[in-house]
């Protein structure tokens, strides 16, 4: 499992240890639940959400 | 009664506009008190609108069927000079210049603004039990949560204070107060009806929709409200259709698809019985229900979590200095998604591609699904954990399951009663159409409530 506090340390967070103990269990949950999903993931797919550049810049 | 019943009475001068809200001011003052669904009473401003409503009418100018309804919009829809908290601490005090989109074109179509409804803090959870403005209750059982995000405007439509409210949808905050206020709630298809104006809690799961006592309320709300809008880039320039059934509609030979995996799974049996009976009174007005296999929910569901953490919390990031102004539950949502790694949000996006061809590929044996809205009726306030079968479920998660996919969709999906459960709390069944075919949801739904009538069941006094 990851290490939540390191990561909240190293990303500068300033998420106080008992906030941080209180949603360790839902992060480890979702990280066992997501990260077999995200390795299924075919190589072709694109993200839902893309850059489309909208007709108007065109004209 | 229900909008179009008053419409007709508001055009045959059997009661005004003026008196419609006055009755309403006053059930607001006599229900509010207890089930605070209400956030902003915007009495002098309603009263005004209603008397321009009855000149109007008196004059020939007929706006449509919402003309001199009394409505309420959910406290995120940006309200020009009335305050929009959004059931934040952070906004006690935000005063908005101008309309959002919806109430701009609600008040063309000449409906009756009564206020602002109560929410879950920042639209973020199901329960509606607000840390800054109070729990609001659930007008069956007040000791019940009303559901949420939209818990207000469930609350206020159930309960009889005005005939629609406004609400939002990110992960079934619309659907949910519906099934457990005993009232029709409808997302719309992402991009039908414009976001311009709300205050965001997500950038690609928002939906913006109506809450209402009957399916051709909601109906006659989505008409005024769909259509194209360039103030919100993800605004549908798909033509609007025509979303308010037919006097007898007919769902002869329509497939209806009742979902064997997932949906019936880790459900009250009184939630999958009553689902079952929906079922069968659709088959006996002709249409053709089968059994089908959906892809994996639980799949889409995760893939929803992730988006829904990531998107929020980048959001909300310029306010996390402010810790002392978000409730505990909130503020625990909004630091596992500062948590999760960039890759994991695109990742997360990509598995919503997936999930999307494979779902689309439903619609080939099946015109709509039908599946429970919630897996349950209403918890009690303060409950953080429900039993379903032999599993013990956080309450958010079991609200949320059934309907949070379809958001990730974007496919329109509308709740309408269907019945009681043991405890007589009300329970609600989802139809979920293909992309744009409200009217075709709205269709099956308002054949199933001409033949069943639960829509008509009340809250005991």
């Amino acid at each position: 499992m990851k290490d939540w506090k390191k990561i909240a340390e190293a990303n500068n967070l300033a998420i106080p240890d008992a906030d941080l103990d209180r949603i360790r269990p839902s992060l480890d949950q979702l990280e066992a639940t997501f990260r077999p999903l995200a390795a299924s993931i075919p190589h072709e797919v694109e993200p839902a959400i893309t850059f489309v550049i909208p007709p108007e810049a065109a004209e | 009664m229900t909008i179009l019943e008053t419409a007709h009475a508001l055009r045959a001068r059997k009661v005004s506009s003026a008196e419609l809200t006055a009755a309403a001011i006053e059930s607001i003052r006599q229900l509010n008190p207890k089930l605070n669904a209400f956030i902003t009473v915007t009495e002098d401003h309603a009263r005004q609108q209603a008397k321009a409503a009855d000149e109007a009418l008196a004059r020939g100018t007929d706006h449509g069927p919402l003309h001199g309804i009394p409505v309420a919009v959910k406290d995120m829809f940006s309200t020009k000079g009335v305050r929009t908290t959004c059931g934040s601490a952070l906004f006690t005090n935000h005063i908005p210049d101008a309309d959002a989109a919806v109430v701009e074109k609600l008040a063309a179509a000449g409906a009756v603004l009564l206020g602002k409804t109560g929410m879950h803090e920042l639209a973020y959870g199901i329960t509606s039990n607000n840390p800054h403005f109070g729990a609001v209750r659930n007008p069956w059982d007040v000791e019940r949560i009303p559901g949420g995000s939209s818990g207000g405007s469930g609350a206020a439509v159930a309960a009889g204070m005005v005939f629609m409210a406004m609400g939002s949808d990110t992960g079934g905050s619309i659907r949910i107060p519906a099934s457990f206020c005993g009232t029709v709630g409808l997302k719309p298809t992402s991009g039908r009806v414009s976001r311009y104006g709300t205050m965001p809690l997500d950038f690609s799961l928002d939906h913006m929709g109506p809450l209402a006592r009957s399916v051709r309320d909601a109906a006659l709300a989505l008409a005024a409200i769909a259509g194209f809008d360039k103030r919100d880039d993800t605004s549908s320039r798909q033509p609007v259709g025509k979303y308010v059934p037919d006097a007898a509609p007919s769902i002869r030979g329509m497939r209806i698809g009742l979902a064997h995996n997932f949906y019936m799974e880790r459900i009250d049996p009184d939630a999958g019985a009553a689902v079952l009976r929906m079922a069968e009174a659709a088959e006996k007005l002709g249409a053709r229900v089968s059994q089908v296999r959906v892809p994996d929910i639980a799949a889409l569901n995760t893939a929803g979590r992730v988006i829904l953490l990531v998107e929020a919390s980048a959001l909300m990031e310029r306010h996390m200095n402010q810790r002392e102004k978000f409730g505990p539950d909130v503020l625990a949502l909004l630091d596992q998604g500062r948590l999760l790694p960039a890759t994991d949000y695109v990742n997360a996006q990509r598995l919503r591609r997936v999930m999307q061809r494979e779902f689309n590929q439903i619609w080939s044996e099946v015109d709509c699904l039908f599946t429970p809205t919630t897996p349950m009726a209403a918890p009690r306030i303060g409950e953080n954990t429900v039993q379903l079968g032999d599993a013990t479920d956080d309450v958010r998660l079991a609200a949320t399951r059934l309907v949070r996919g379809i958001n990730v969709l974007g496919l329109p999906a509308l709740s309408i009663p269907c019945g009681l459960d043991r405890r007589g709390l009300p329970l609600g069944l989802q139809i979920v159409g293909k992309a744009f075919d409200e009217a075709g949801v709205l269709r099956v739904g308002a054949a199933l409530e001409d033949a069943t009538d639960h829509h008509r069941l009340t809250p005991p006094a």
